[in-house]
């Protein structure tokens, strides 16, 4: 079980900490990544400034647009069965799922690292234990868990209305949830690199010095896993997105902060795609194709440059 | 040897399946209200002395460990997974046993249609790597992977419901049909079949060519393979002799891994076109805040997913015995 460190990778690691801006210029040379880059600032800049574009998310009392209408003036991407613009739907959504997908995706890297580094330096018994429960949640089918916590917590919680960055309680239990349910690739790429950096001088000679295993791992250990964690991040976010959208496409959203999944389950139930209302689903339906796509190209282009396991390789 | 390694197998899936159990025990403890009113919610005629029977029977009366845990286990394991609230007091087993085949009908299918397919275009494009077909089936294969499964299905049902009606887009079999023929039985439900099918195996088959495509890239710069070449082998020939065959070997391993991961998205299919399985009784215990039912999605689902990854590795093992340490 135990890796052991190539002088491969302490090589490739010499070659990468030649600064960024020889980082830049590696990663502008791949163009599916410069291409993932720019929907994606595209789609951020939605979800930074949605009033500034759109004005404020319109309710079943501020709408004034006419009923399921196509694209028409003023509406010129129609609107939903309450009259309200589809536009103004779809940029708000654009914030509400990114932000719910950045603080999942903190959720998950953050148990993911911790759970990580400690069973890969620790090794021993707790690695062996920490392993076990990994594995656990890399084989069982983590949505349908999330299925069912979603609505337990919610229950536990109560109806609290305190907001967290903006976001209401009901989502915040989404956040958690799909945080304590796929940390488990992340907790597996992190202890694999955790072994060979463990195994490396600087680690030696801070025990010999005596720092403690808890300063070793926070200021030796994380330092050197943080191009991993940048890369993995950035892949968990895709995951991130698309599971929120399944999740409040099943019931679980909050139709008082319509994420892009919630206005297609919307959709979803009053028919639209049956009716030929394409203006009400395809929007939406295009922002999650296209973030979930942009950060996978994105992500896959930073793995490739700053994963060690795989770098340089196509 | 061999046989050690699958007892040790064997050990590791019992235990996962005991996880899986102690999930279920410690969420039906997480519930509000007491336990005796979420197993009996929805049934009709509650009598005390039914209240009284059922705690007796489910331990509640005893400390909650290690009595009502063991308790738990057991009747789990006897097959009694409490009764469901919307089908008004019927048993979840019951429930679960009537929705199951619909959507391993639906899921089965399209599984075998987007592994033939995504086998074989992974495999061509590897291949003729950097070709067309590549460019084009790559790209492809990424935007499916990158779209949740069921917003394909709105793009079938807005194609097919509005525009053109061709074919039933709503449940499995059109409601209140007399069929003359079991032929004509069948002949329905393929029609109702043909959309919510064609929705998973499209969904899936991305992923399936993305990994089929690095792995037989990976292959074809084996060692064996340029030994092969310098023989002087067609590359039709080394392709199907000994790249496919060692490429096959960890495409299906990681289809079996990733099991669970597709179930739960494919499932939401069958809420778009009201297939009558496991997803729309999901989404119809979630609304109804449903717990036994949800419970028994959760435990079936898993164990499902533990029992395929168990025989795919026992049958890596069986084929591979470098896996067998």
């Amino acid at each position: 079980m135990t890796a052991t460190p190539g002088p491969v990778a302490g090589a490739t690691r010499g070659r990468r900490s030649s600064g960024a801006g020889d980082f830049v210029r590696r990663f502008s040379r791949r163009r599916e990544g410069m291409v993932g880059l720019a929907i994606l600032t595209f789609f951020a800049i939605l979800a930074a400034i949605p009033e500034v574009l759109v004005g404020p998310l319109q309710t079943a009392v501020t709408s004034i647009g006419p009923r399921l209408s196509p694209p028409i003036d003023g509406f010129p991407l129609g609107t939903d069965e309450l009259g309200r613009d589809i536009v103004n739907l779809t940029v708000h959504g654009a914030r509400i799922s990114m932000t719910i997908g950045l603080l999942a995706t903190v959720v998950t890297v953050a148990i993911g690292v911790l759970v990580g580094i400690v069973s890969g330096f620790v090794g021993g018994r707790i690695d062996a234990v920490l392993m076990r429960i990994t594995d656990f949640f890399l084989v069982i089918p983590t949505f349908v868990l999330a299925l069912i916590l979603t609505p337990i917590i919610r229950d536990v919680v109560g109806s609290a209305t305190t907001e967290v960055f903006g976001i209401r309680m009901t989502l915040i239990v989404i956040v958690v949830v799909i945080g304590i349910t796929s940390w488990s690739s992340t907790a597996r790429i992190i202890r694999s690199q955790t072994l060979s950096i463990k195994e490396r001088a600087f680690v030696d000679r801070a025990r010999v010095v005596g720092a403690g295993p808890g300063y070793i791992m926070r200021v030796h250990i994380l330092p050197n896993v943080i191009n991993l964690i940048v890369a993995n991040a950035v892949l968990v976010f895709a995951g991130a997105v698309l599971t929120e959208t399944t999740l409040s496409f099943v019931g679980l959203g909050d139709p008082f902060q319509p994420s892009w999944g919630q206005l297609l389950e919307a959709a979803r139930s009053v028919g639209a795609p049956g009716l030929g209302a394409w203006w009400y689903f395809v929007p939406p339906g295009l922002g999650i194709i296209l973030v979930v796509f942009a950060f996978t190209l994105f992500g896959s282009a930073l793995d490739d440059l700053l994963n060690p396991r795989r770098g340089g390789r196509r | 040897m061999g046989g050690s390694f699958v007892a040790r197998r064997l050990g590791q899936a019992a235990i996962t399946i005991v996880a899986i159990i102690l999930i279920n025990f410690v969420l039906f403890r997480l519930m509000p209200g007491s336990p005796e009113r979420v197993i009996l919610r929805g049934t009709p005629n509650v009598t005390p002395e039914r209240i009284e029977a059922l705690r007796e029977r489910w331990g509640l009366n005893d400390p909650v460990f290690p009595d009502q845990l063991v308790a738990y286990i057991t009747s789990t394991l006897t097959g009694d997974l409490g009764y469901s609230f919307i089908a008004r007091g019927q048993t979840v087993v019951d429930v679960l046993a009537q929705r199951i085949w619909p959507t391993i009908l639906l899921f089965g299918l399209g599984e075998m249609v987007a592994i033939a397919l995504g086998l074989a275009l992974g495999a061509y494009s590897g291949w003729r790597r950097g070709g067309p077909i590549d460019y084009l089936g790559n790209s492809v294969s990424l935007i499916l992977y990158s779209t949740p499964y069921f917003l394909l299905g709105m793009g079938f049902l807005l194609v097919f419901a509005s525009s053109i009606k061709w074919l039933p887009t709503f449940g499995m079999l059109t409601a209140g049909r007399v069929y003359g023929s079991p032929f004509e039985f069948l002949a329905d439900l393929g029609a109702h079949l043909v959309l919510p099918l064609a929705t998973v195996s499209l969904g899936l088959v991305g992923q399936y060519a993305i990994v089929m495509r690095s792995s037989i890239i990976e292959t074809l710069s084996e060692d064996y393979v340029n030994t092969a070449r310098a023989m002087g082998l067609s590359e039709g020939r080394i392709l199907r002799h000994h790249a496919l065959p060692n490429a096959l070997l960890p495409t299906v391993t990681l289809i079996a891994i990733n099991l669970g991961y597709v179930i739960a998205g494919a499932i939401t299919v069958e809420v778009v076109f009201n297939w009558p399985g496991l997803g729309t009784l999901t989404v119809q215990a979630l609304t109804a805040r449903d717990y036994p039912v949800l419970q028994g999605v959760f435990l079936l689902l898993s164990v499902a997913v533990v029992l395929a990854n168990l025989v795919a590795d026992l049958v890596y093992g069986v084929l591979d015995p470098r896996v067998r340490t």
